[in-house]
């Protein structure tokens, strides 16, 4: 993967322990499971989606930013009841865009993940809401208040969680 | 392509389209629309369809160029065997058409026959007509040896026929009603009137000892008034057709109700006994009185009947005391 790597020279790449980005995903999925029995606030959260937005702003190759997007796309389905492939599309699309953009510029700053996360959270809906007109043939609307407030949501949680993912960071 | 070919600035958009198109295919196998089928299905046959079509179309025209403009070479033996077939099968046809028609006069009969089980009868087959131009008879294929005698009643279940006038071993003549010299006791259906049916050699009958105050009008049915002692009582002879005055009598046209230009199977009755679905004869009107009598007799043919009291034709009377043959 290290082929597809097309950072800038002054962004640095970040490296993480061997098995960082497995136990994250893993630990998100579960925790996604996990809090979707505490009530319907809490549905509003992407754990996954914030995985593949953090892993693929840290890395910044794009390859395997869309991959790693897919990966955990696909296992999300897998413990949904969604057709595989659903969130799988759209985590690539957003690992692909995460690590295009982190490639290019500075991500570390707080209100430039909060911006990039708002973001990405829509593209991922909006992907979402493609497929299921598209495919499933389900009516499903592009744009809602609760799609924002779910957007702030998962903003505020990415820029907790964050910070707590850099100290996986192995030293540059 | 492999991917060393691809440009490394657009190797990661590749990886994307491929990694995307992987997925779209994953859920085109797991979606299904409707009738159950999955999503793939209906692309691929979405996809394939108008090329099948296509081709489809594409082979059917050279076929059909070469099966109608280029390869002719065995289209003039097959139209010759066609038109063998179709000779063949017009002749089947029409022999099939006619044994319809058969079968439907056979079924008449049967009809007729069933319905007068009781009344002995033979049905038979008209084998041929008369020699001469003048005489009205036909040849039918029962004779002797089915016991048919001399002045039996032939009759269809249309209406009376004739009687038989000669007997053979197996054939017999029939003297048909049209011959001018057959005679039958007649009456009106309606008024009961009598008179005698003559025949004159023509399609029609001549009613005849009918006074000009009878009021006739065509259509008026004529039935079998049973006193000649050939035909049984209230059997349909025929309609009339027209009727004027004559002198002394009124001169009326009848049409024979059996179609006796085309007879082809008869029954000839066995014995003089009514036929149970005959018409009760109600003495409503009196016989007219016509000429002496007033009503035909078994004198010759032309002159009126004498007036024989009921049932006493039920018993077939000797030839020579038949009204039509002196």
């Amino acid at each position: 993967m290290s082929a597809y790597a097309h950072a800038e020279p002054n962004i640095e790449v970040h490296k993480f322990y061997g098995g960082t980005i497995s136990v994250a995903t893993f630990l998100a999925l579960v925790l996604q499971a996990f809090l979707n029995k505490y009530g319907a606030w809490v549905g509003f959260l992407e754990l996954p989606l914030l995985i593949t937005i953090y892993f693929g702003l840290s890395r910044r190759n794009p390859a395997t930013g869309l991959l790693l997007g897919g990966t955990i796309g696909v296992l999300q389905d897998a413990v949904s009841h969604m057709p595989i492939g659903t969130y799988g599309i759209a985590k690539t699309v957003v690992g692909y865009m995460a690590s295009s953009i982190g490639s290019r510029i500075d991500t570390e700053h707080p209100l430039a993940r909060a911006a990039l996360i708002f973001l990405f959270f829509h593209v991922h809906q909006a992907v979402l809401t493609v497929i299921e007109r598209a495919l499933l043939d389900r009516p499903v609307a592009f744009f809602s208040s609760k799609l924002l407030i779910a957007a702030l949501i998962n903003t505020v949680a990415g820029l907790l969680l964050f910070p707590l993912l850099d100290r996986l960071r192995k030293p540059s | 392509m492999s991917m060393m070919e691809i440009p490394s600035r657009q190797r990661p958009l590749t990886l994307l389209a491929i990694v995307i198109g992987l997925q779209v295919l994953l859920l085109a196998f797991q979606i299904k629309r409707d009738h159950d089928v999955r999503l793939v299905r209906v692309w691929a046959v979405d996809i394939l369809t108008p090329l099948q079509r296509s081709g489809t179309w594409v082979i059917s025209s050279v076929h059909g160029v070469w099966g109608h403009y280029i390869d002719l070479r065995r289209t003039s033996v097959e139209n010759d065997r066609l038109h063998s077939e179709l000779g063949r099968l017009q002749l089947r046809n029409r022999e099939l058409e006619s044994r319809a028609v058969e079968a439907d006069r056979l079924s008449s009969l049967l009809g007729f026959r069933t319905a007068n089980a009781d009344v002995p009868m033979v049905a038979a087959q008209v084998i041929g007509a008369n020699a001469d131009a003048s005489s009205r008879t036909i040849f039918i294929n029962r004779g002797d040896q089915d016991h048919l005698r001399k002045n039996m009643a032939v009759i269809t279940p249309d209406g009376i026929v004739g009687k038989v006038v000669e007997v053979y071993q197996d054939t017999s003549q029939v003297l048909l009603i049209t011959d001018r010299e057959s005679g039958v006791g007649a009456l009106f259906s309606g008024t009961r009137t009598h008179g005698v049916i003559k025949g004159m050699s023509e399609p029609y009958l001549l009613m005849d000892y009918v006074i000009n105050d009878e009021k006739v009008s065509p259509g008026q049915e004529i039935l079998t008034s049973g006193e000649d002692q050939i035909f049984p009582k209230d059997l349909l002879v025929g309609t009339v057709v027209k009727s004027k005055n004559g002198n002394p009598f009124a001169v009326i046209n009848v049409r024979p109700a059996a179609r006796l230009d085309r007879l082809e199977e008869v029954l000839v009755l066995l014995t003089r006994r009514d036929t149970p679905n005959q018409k009760k004869a109600e003495p409503a009107v009196a016989p007219v009185p016509t000429v002496g009598t007033a009503t035909p007799s078994s004198a010759a043919p032309g002159k009126p009947v004498t007036a024989t009291p009921p049932g006493t034709n039920a018993t077939p009377k000797p030839p020579a005391s038949s009204p039509e043959h002196p």
